[in-house]
């Protein structure tokens, strides 16, 4: 299988809180590879590691073959990403925030205009960006990992704060990625039923800890054998995650 | 060059680069209306006409700097930090130390460019106010010199400050602080407390003479280039987890 990103024994730890512990991804090339958990489950850690904003505890993670810290620069040259809440320059406007990014990456001009229209935020590019609403601030965020068409994409719940026309659009867009120019993409959320619409494979995370990876039918294999009706996929995630943590409650009481 | 370029940019609608001037214009300006003022009092001094035109009215002028650094360097990683813009900053390939570095030398052009227009209204006093033949251009230039290294020390503590605080609050009482704790150390003559950057420019302002102290000059050109690396040392580990 060619994989685009693999993560081995990937380990978080902050004084005593282990925020990641001993997760092993294995995401597709092409593919969009949905992360799913609850909040506080380690998502974004796992996402900013693999973004080199923060550096592992322990294990380690390729990125087509690339490994941080020795290919930096080349990794981050490839991957598009959007972490937790949009970054922007309020002093600029949006288009002025894209040509500031579009520079470092060296593309040229026509990108911003491409990256601002496939967001549906072209009316806009001229606006400052502190004046931005919420859910166009998300969008520029998402502009701004676009830009360029990166290979990989790394989106940490990019719907968050869009209404829900907003949010329909930038699911079919993500949809329609990988057809439109072949990029691999992870895409966090803590809803089962938005990831469920876009993803081929699924890893949830609940406490660090991965608790399934697989595909979406794999997924309904496994909903249905634990005696869940295939398309309540939320119940089963639901149930899979406060088993977890019953679990967990048990271990910490013995 | 390109970071540099892309700085610049980025310093749009900040407010920066036309603050700097202003108190580059605003410091000249000073020079010309106290001269005007205070011209027969300035020439009772027991001192020499050169001494009197480069430091009797260095000290509003070196505030005037002081603050504007201050100001300026709290405000170029403000907008930063404002929009967590560096934080997107941290996910594209191009080297922070530089962006850092670059932040760093634009700081320093502002800071020429307004210490060059004080000292061009001061220039422009000494050619016409001063007693025929009293105008010593190399003492002129001898002078911008030396206020303008030994105000780089706080440019650079300050740079460095900013860098590493996301609250814009915290550089700015730092740097009252420093100027506070500056004004207080200023007139000892200690020459440990030219460890305090802020002391070290509050010198050229508490002599009674235009001529460089070169230990002060080497003090200040230690402590640019220590707050300096510490500056682009700390750059390179991100401050996101």
């Amino acid at each position: 299988m060619d994989y685009m990103i693999t993560t081995k024994q990937l380990t978080k730890k902050y004084k005593s809180f282990v925020a990641v512990n001993n997760v092993s991804l294995n995401i597709r090339k092409g593919s969009i590879y949905g992360f799913l958990g609850p909040n506080g489950a380690g998502k974004s850690t796992t996402m900013k590691m693999l973004l080199g904003l923060t550096a592992p505890t322990k294990g380690s993670f390729t990125i087509d073959g690339k490994q941080f810290p020795n290919d930096r620069l080349s990794i981050l040259r490839e991957v598009g990403s959007f972490i937790e809440s949009p970054s922007f320059y309020a002093n600029l406007t949006g288009k002025e925030n894209l040509d500031i990014i579009r520079r470092i990456l060296g593309l040229p001009k026509s990108s911003v205009t491409d990256a601002l229209e496939l967001v549906g935020l072209s009316e806009f590019g001229g606006r400052l960006a502190k004046k931005y609403s919420l859910g166009m601030k998300q969008r520029l965020g998402l502009a701004g990992a676009l830009l360029g068409r990166p290979p990989i994409l790394i989106l940490d719940e990019p719907t968050n704060g869009l209404d829900p026309s907003g949010i329909h659009e930038i699911r079919n867009l993500i949809k329609l990625l990988p057809g439109l120019y072949d990029c691999t993409v992870l895409i966090s959320s803590h809803m089962l039923s938005e990831i469920e619409l876009m993803a081929d494979d699924i890893g949830i995370l609940n406490h660090g800890h991965l608790l399934f990876e697989g595909s979406l039918e794999e997924l309904r294999q496994n909903a249905l054998q634990s005696g869940f009706a295939a398309d309540h996929l939320e119940d089963m995630f639901l149930s899979m995650v406060e088993q977890d943590n019953a679990a967990r409650k048990r271990r910490a009481k013995l | 060059m390109r970071t540099f370029a892309m700085e610049l940019r980025k310093e749009k609608r900040t407010g920066i680069i036309p603050f700097m001037l202003a108190v580059g214009i605003l410091g000249a300006a000073y020079a010309f209306a106290f001269f005007l003022v205070q011209k027969d009092t300035l020439f009772n001094l027991p001192l020499a006409p050169m001494d009197v035109l480069l430091t009797q009215m260095y000290g509003v002028i070196m505030v005037l700097n002081m603050f504007g650094i201050i100001a300026a360097a709290c405000m170029i990683y403000n907008m930063e930090f404002k929009g967590s813009a560096v934080k997107k900053m941290y996910m594209l390939p191009m080297s922070v130390p530089v962006m850092y570095f670059c932040k760093f030398l634009i700081l320093t052009i502002m800071l020429f460019l307004a210490i060059a227009f004080q000292n061009l209204a001061l220039t422009k006093i000494g050619l016409t106010d001063l007693p025929q033949g009293a105008f010593e251009f190399e003492a002129m230039l001898a002078f911008a010199g030396y206020s303008f290294i030994t105000s780089m020390p706080v440019l650079s503590f300050m740079v460095f400050v900013s860098s590493r605080c996301s609250n814009m609050w915290a550089p700015l009482g730092i740097g009252v602080a420093g100027f506070l704790s500056g004004m207080a150390l200023a007139a000892a003559d200690h020459v440990l407390f030219c460890i305090h950057p802020f002391v070290i420019m509050l010198k050229p302002a508490a002599a009674m003479s235009a001529q460089p102290d070169m230990i002060v000059v080497m003090f200040s050109l230690v402590e640019t280039a220590v707050f300096l690396s510490f500056g682009l040392w700390a750059a390179k580990y991100l401050r996101c987890e």
